[in-house]
């Protein structure tokens, strides 16, 4: 780990490294060398792409991008190479207008996931070859994934006010 | 020869689960899938966001139906990491068996679900009863057949009651017993031979290339395994194989399921003789409803039975979570291993090689 992250340093700029004691290395970078670290890691053996997620920092008016990747087994069977474990990389994009570049050219399975983070923040990102829904039924005014969505707002105005207990019990004391 | 578009699920015979795929057909041979998930969408993430961390167990638990224990198992993981909490020995352990248990059940329930959609009625009925045997342990130790909120945040909820081991044994044994008679009519079964050998591969690189876990990697040779990699619970305590088959098919993926529970079963019997006979279950945790947990973030992962399972997790300080996104190993079998695999595949095959990837539709929606 130790030694990755003093490749990592030297050949990029702008790059943040903190080794946590899990051993699971944090990278936290700016949004143009996303592309470059994640090729570049892939070439370093990390090629198993686990998960895209998206974290809406909505004081600083940002949305931060996650890419989590580990590494499959060279050989069948090789547990010794316990030092390879996963590599958090993150960015963090303007929210206004939210951009992003796809990364599938890199990793083919990280389309689904930019599927769903499109429709639940409403990033946008640049030469994805689908962005259709996924899973959501309905058209809504705010994605739903953004901290300034309220569900309980959207189901009132939705579905009609759902009454509490004291107002149901005091309506039912009033007509008996 | 005119292309046709055809809807399968979420109303179909073959379908297990809530979920559908737009096929491109021509002829009975499929050029395009088109997998489409969202009919039990939930939005449990963002429900997540808005209950206090103990108040989230019942939502983690319904995110994966068919076995709920390895959800609460790795959000108690995750939030042990966040707040620092250590487990007691004997805890690890019954968790280990927990899991285990699980893991069986959960086989158990996708070998019904295989041998019913191909029609193999009578291993169908045998899968169910054993499965509902075990759900019997569960409900003992438990209280509860399905969800049962028994794994939290420091270790387990209670200890085992007097007598349970002797049962569990009891019931593995019975079990295991039959496993012979699923050999002879199922597994070995010219019929579902003839059904799976050659259908849906997935090879070695394909599924480097398309971030497949669990079976379908396992089934290309590769002993890729969480409790291997980076064990919790008590699984560095106990030694185990990993079963692998390296045809890369749906009859592959399928021994290796079987091999797996076999090896669970062992484990079980391996774990319960190692076991330290007294001692604390579970480290105390502050109240629920005033418990604040410290900022930052933690990916967890383990090996649910059908893979690689994680969780990304963040707390800003507070009493909630503020961000939870679960890694589930039918998110990607079912929305890109799935669309690859069926391509060139003949139609009456599609529901074959959808449960032969272990795909669990609720995992995917969420």
């Amino acid at each position: 780990m130790n030694e990755l992250k003093k490749k990592l340093l030297s050949s990029f700029d702008n790059v943040e490294i903190n080794i946590p004691e899990d051993n699971r290395m944090i990278v936290i970078t700016k949004k143009e060398s996303v592309l470059s670290i994640l090729s570049y890691l892939k070439k370093m053996g990390y090629n198993h792409f686990a998960l895209e997620s998206c974290n809406d920092w909505i004081d600083d008016n940002e949305f931060e991008l996650i890419y989590i990747l580990s590494a499959y087994l060279e050989k069948d069977e090789q547990y010794q190479d316990k030092g390879k474990r996963n590599i958090i990389l993150k960015t963090r994009i303007s929210r206004e207008k939210a951009k992003f570049i796809t990364i599938i050219d890199i990793f083919e399975n990280a389309e689904p996931y930019e599927r769903e983070i499109h429709e639940m923040f409403g990033i946008y990102f640049e030469g994805h070859p689908r962005l259709t829904p996924l899973l959501l039924e309905r058209d809504y005014d705010i994605p739903p994934f953004r901290k300034d969505f309220d569900t309980n707002k959207y189901v009132e105005n939705t579905f009609g006010k759902i009454p509490s207990i004291k107002e149901r019990k005091k309506e039912k004391n009033e007509r008996t | 020869m005119r292309e046709l578009e055809l809807y399968f699920g979420p109303q179909h015979l073959g379908m297990v689960g809530n979920f559908s795929i737009t096929l491109k057909v021509e002829g009975d041979r499929i050029v395009k899938a088109d997998a489409n998930p969202g009919y039990l969408h939930r939005g449990f993430e963002k429900l997540m966001e808005q209950r206090t961390w103990m108040q989230n167990f019942p939502l983690v638990c319904r995110i994966n139906v068919v076995e709920p224990d390895h959800m609460e198992l790795i959000y108690s993981m995750a939030v042990e990491k966040l707040a620092g909490i250590e487990v007691p020995e004997r805890g690890k352990y019954i968790r280990s068996i927990f899991c285990e248990m699980a893991r069986v059940a959960s086989h158990l329930f996708g070998l019904w679900a295989y041998a019913n959609m191909l029609g193999f009625d009578t291993v169908a009925h045998w899968a169910m009863y054993h499965r509902d045997i075990l759900l019997d342990m569960f409900e003992e130790l438990t209280g509860a057949r399905v969800y049962h909120i028994y794994v939290r945040p420091g270790g387990v909820r209670r200890d085992f009651p007097d007598g349970f081991i002797d049962r569990l044994v009891k019931t593995l044994h019975k079990i295991g017993g039959k496993v012979p008679d699923y050999n002879a009519t199922f597994f070995e079964n010219r019929l579902f031979q003839k059904r799976a050998e050659g259908i849906g591969v997935v090879t070695r690189e394909e599924a480097i290339r398309m971030g497949a876990v669990g079976h379908t990697l396992k089934a290309t040779g590769m002993k890729y395994d969480i409790r291997k990699i980076e064990p919790y619970a008590a699984y560095d305590q106990v030694d185990f194989d990993i079963p692998t088959r390296t045809g890369g098919d749906a009859y592959s993926r399928l021994l290796t399921i079987r091999d797996d529970m076999i090896e669970s079963v062992h484990m079980i019997f391996k774990l319960i003789d190692k076991m330290p006979n007294k001692g604390e279950v579970y480290t105390k945790t502050p109240n629920p409803f005033k418990w604040k947990i410290p900022a930052g973030e933690a990916y967890v992962r383990c090996e649910s039975s059908r893979g690689e399972l994680g969780l990304y997790i963040v707390s800003d300080g507070g009493d909630k979570p503020y961000r939870a996104h679960f890694n589930t190993p039918s998110y990607n079998h079912g929305l890109t291993v799935l669309e690859k695999a069926l391509e060139g595949e003949s139609i009456s095959d599609v529901g074959n090689i959808m449960i032969s990837l272990y795909v669990v539709p609720p995992e995917i929606d969420r």
